[in-house]
């Protein structure tokens, strides 16, 4: 079995801005916590000590886990 | 209601408060617009019961209560991202009070003032590269009726399987890397992401390229044209093409 794609998906609407699929939230989530204005210091409470990227991934790995035991 | 902070969501200026009126903020609060010099810092009030330090971390472990936050500062983001340029913060920033708030603008100000020129007019494109894997069995499980003989069979069966694999992934690389280059022309600036997990994304394969474009607003429609015929050149890659968004990837201050 070969599982090459057959096709070519290109998800490029074009725009009017606001007229589009909104953001998926691994891409959403991949700028607000990777990257973005990042902080550091003592008057931000920004998530002082907590891994970001860590925190996402339990989180979301957890959810998919929990959606992958059920029966197919 | 507990102790209180102030979350700020981005950083513009020269654009009209009045147009953020109507938009969502976290826990049902409201937007609010603070003038600081030349700077406008998008905020609104939330509660440290939900936003402390210690209720955070329990609450971006909650995928619903992180994807609803997530939801609403990119909405945030996105309107004020209409009206003018926009330096997004990272998710879950909050400050005790705006005298604080004000300080850190202080200290920003010439980064922010970077970020907001260098992000003025332009919005980010996201550009994905998928290659198919070749052969079923690919990221390590195995075939059950080619079961090696020996300990040495399995060895060399394992390095064939991977040598291949890795010729496929290489050459895959180079052609997204061409596309990359030609999509990159027609970009202020570009950034390389970290490829995403297939666990997150659903995709099957590898994904080669996960890169963010800063296009000039008025090219957006020619860019991912672009980028449509590179992908038809290119039918054995999925080529995932997205945006425009915020230039999310090209708001960084220079700090650490």
């Amino acid at each position: 079995m070969t599982s090459v794609l057959g096709e070519t998906r290109v998800a490029a609407t074009l725009p009017s801005p606001r007229d589009q699929e909104p953001m998926a939230l691994v891409d959403l989530l991949d700028r607000l916590l990777g990257t973005g204005v990042v902080l550091s210091g003592d008057i931000v409470i920004s998530l002082a000590g907590v891994d970001l990227v860590q925190v996402r991934l339990h989180a979301l790995i957890t959810t998919i886990r929990a959606d992958m035991m059920e029966p197919r | 209601m507990g102790e209180s902070g102030r979350y700020l969501y981005a950083v513009t200026r020269d654009v009209d408060p009045q147009a953020l009126r109507d938009v969502p903020a976290l826990s049902g609060g409201t937007l609010e617009v603070l003038e600081h010099d030349e700077f406008l810092a998008v905020v609104s009030t939330v509660d440290l019961d939900e936003y402390g330090e210690e209720a955070l971390r329990v609450n971006l472990e909650k995928l619903e209560w992180l994807e609803k936050a997530a939801q609403t500062h990119h909405a945030v983001i996105e309107a004020v991202s209409d009206l003018g340029p926009v330096a997004p913060m990272r998710l879950a920033t909050i400050f005790l009070d705006d005298d604080s708030l004000n300080r850190r603008l202080d200290e920003w100000r010439h980064a922010l003032t970077q970020v907001l020129d260098r992000v003025a007019g332009r919005l980010e494109w996201s550009v994905k590269i998928i290659a198919a894997n070749g052969a079923p069995g690919a990221s390590g499980t195995r075939d059950p009726d080619n079961r090696p003989a020996s300990g040495a069979d399995y060895l060399r069966q394992r390095k064939a399987a991977v040598e291949q694999r890795s010729q496929r992934e290489s050459e895959s690389q180079q052609e997204a890397h061409r596309i990359h280059e030609v999509l990159s022309a027609r970009a202020v600036a570009t950034r390389v992401l970290q490829p995403q997990d297939p666990r997150l994304t659903g995709h099957h394969g590898t994904m080669v390229l996960n890169a963010a474009y800063l296009v000039e607003a008025a090219e957006g429609t020619a860019f991912a044209e672009e980028a449509a015929s590179c992908a038809e050149a290119q039918p054995h890659l999925e080529v995932d093409v997205k945006g425009p968004w915020p230039p999310y990837s090209f708001a960084m201050l220079e700090q650490r």
